[in-house]
């Protein structure tokens, strides 16, 4: 109980902190914005319509804008020291870990609801057949997206390694999340399938994977 | 193995006469090696609880990492450290140590009350706002408690870093600098803050350029070198003179 209470009080911190500069959120929307417009006039549109195109398109913003989100989030740890004060706090550093991960979560999820409209009108999306499978195959993906990406944001925050080697990092990590989920967009896109249980599978074992291995290590790996 | 322990350490044990015996810090033959160099060799040391210690020495003498190991920031490469007279033990240890940092440790975007009401909230204080509002009052920046810090001067955001390292009413405080862009005034404040955190059983460990300073608030110093403890002496037998001459000649 004590350490949910926690993990509310340092999530409520930093979406307060967002809230008043909007510093994240505006960049990682204008981002995605630009990343899908750009792509689907270079594409001229029709040629890149439903299919594996298209979902590869929605990932390239997801996968930009939350390397930006996970930059943004532990950057407000690195100003004035204020890591090291949280790390005094009497409390495990997995809370840490998780209250980053789900601020995380929140502008991802913000990302996904803004971009996905702008990817329907530019690439004819047809989310009407299926959009619960599409909420949790981007759901689902965007955790597991979000777990790898605050641990070695925390690992760059405490290093003095550049803020450019996180996308280098967790972009390979990310590929079978990428792969798994592409596979599974295209079916609801395309068919407007029932979700394939063994590519779901995928991205569920990758989930509770790396969501335990970075809670764990991520104790390792933060320092001030 | 405990004769040579004791011969090889430096006690600071005035505070023995006065009835406090308890000891707050123990380190024994502390060592910490940093990107392959050797920050701190074979310090070895006890404070007792209820005393201000005074960490001096010039740039790059360790002090800072020293304040790191014994705020539980970062673990010994060597050596053994006790707080509170037992091996550091994570968040219970944490829960009764404040820290005040070489840089305020401040959320810039957060207001003076919002940091100091965080910090109470993490530690379980009861009744946060008021506890936070009180110490902002002490420190003399209860009038600035709903700006945000980003709008603070750097003197009035240092005196908030020390309410918030000492909000959840620690039984240690680690301060690197605390005097750090605090005019004359703001360090009358602080000072008289310390006395009266000590005179309730609480041991401070400080470091700092003024020597003057260290001398005044310390009642004992640990004088580093080059990663060494040069000497530890209670401060009445220092001569102020000759301590600013073995610093400066290191610099």
């Amino acid at each position: 109980m004590i350490a949910l209470r926690q993990i509310l009080l340092l999530l409520g911190k930093d979406l307060r902190i967002e809230a008043r500069t909007r510093q994240a959120l505006a960049l990682v929307l204008v981002l995605g914005i630009l990343i899908v417009v750009v792509l689907a006039l270079g594409l001229q549109g029709g040629n890149a319509r439903g299919g594996l195109s298209a979902t590869a398109i929605l990932w390239v913003a997801y996968l930009f804008g939350g390397a930006m989100c996970f930059e943004k989030t532990m950057a407000v740890e690195t100003h004035d020291g204020a890591l090291a004060g949280l790390l005094m706090a009497p409390m495990d550093r997995g809370v840490i870990y998780l209250s980053k991960l789900l601020a995380n979560l929140v502008l991802m999820a913000t990302l996904a609801i803004v971009i996905t409209p702008v990817g329907v009108v530019l690439f004819g999306f047809d989310l009407s057949r299926a959009p619960l499978a599409f909420a949790s195959v981007v759901g689902a993906s965007l955790i597991g997206y979000a777990a790898i990406g605050t641990l070695f944001s925390g690992l760059v925050a405490s290093s003095r390694l550049s803020g450019g080697l996180l996308a280098v990092v967790v972009f390979p990590l990310s590929l079978p999340l990428v792969i798994a989920s592409t596979q599974l967009l295209k079916g609801v896109f395309e068919h407007g399938n029932a979700l394939d249980a063994s590519a779901m599978g995928v991205i569920v074992a990758f989930d509770v994977i790396f969501l335990t291995v970075s809670w764990i290590v991520f104790e390792l790996v933060i320092e001030p | 193995m405990r004769a040579m322990l004791l011969e090889s350490s430096i006690r600071l044990n005035t505070h023995a006469a006065a009835g406090v015996t308890d000891v707050c810090i123990r380190a024994e033959r502390l060592g910490k090696v940093i990107d392959g160099r050797m920050v701190l060799k074979d310090l070895s040391f006890e404070v007792a609880r209820g005393m201000i210690v005074s960490v001096l020495g010039a740039n790059g003498a360790g002090k800072s990492t020293l304040l790191k190991l014994l705020a539980t920031l970062t673990s010994p490469t060597s050596g053994r450290l006790e707080l509170f007279g037992r091996p550091p033990d994570g968040a219970r240890s944490r829960a009764r140590i404040g820290l005040v940092g070489h840089e305020t440790m401040l959320y810039r975007d957060l207001t003076a009350l919002e940091n100091v009401m965080l910090t109470a909230r993490l530690h379980g204080v009861p009744e946060a706002r008021a506890r936070a509002l009180t110490m902002l009052d002490r420190l003399g920046v209860a009038e600035r408690a709903g700006d945000a810090v980003r709008n603070l001067s750097r003197g009035t955001a240092q005196r908030v870093a020390i309410a918030r390292a000492l909000v959840h009413g620690p039984d240690l405080l680690i301060a690197d600098e605390p005097f750090t862009g605090l005019d004359v005034g703001s360090c009358g404040v602080v000072e008289r803050v310390f006395s009266e955190f000590r005179a309730r059983g609480g041991t401070i460990v400080m470091s700092g350029h003024d020597v003057e300073q260290a001398l005044r608030l310390g009642e004992h110093v640990l004088l580093l070198m080059e990663g060494r403890l040069a000497s530890s002496e209670a401060s009445h037998r220092i001569e102020a003179s000759n301590l600013r001459k073995r610093i400066g000649g290191r610099e």
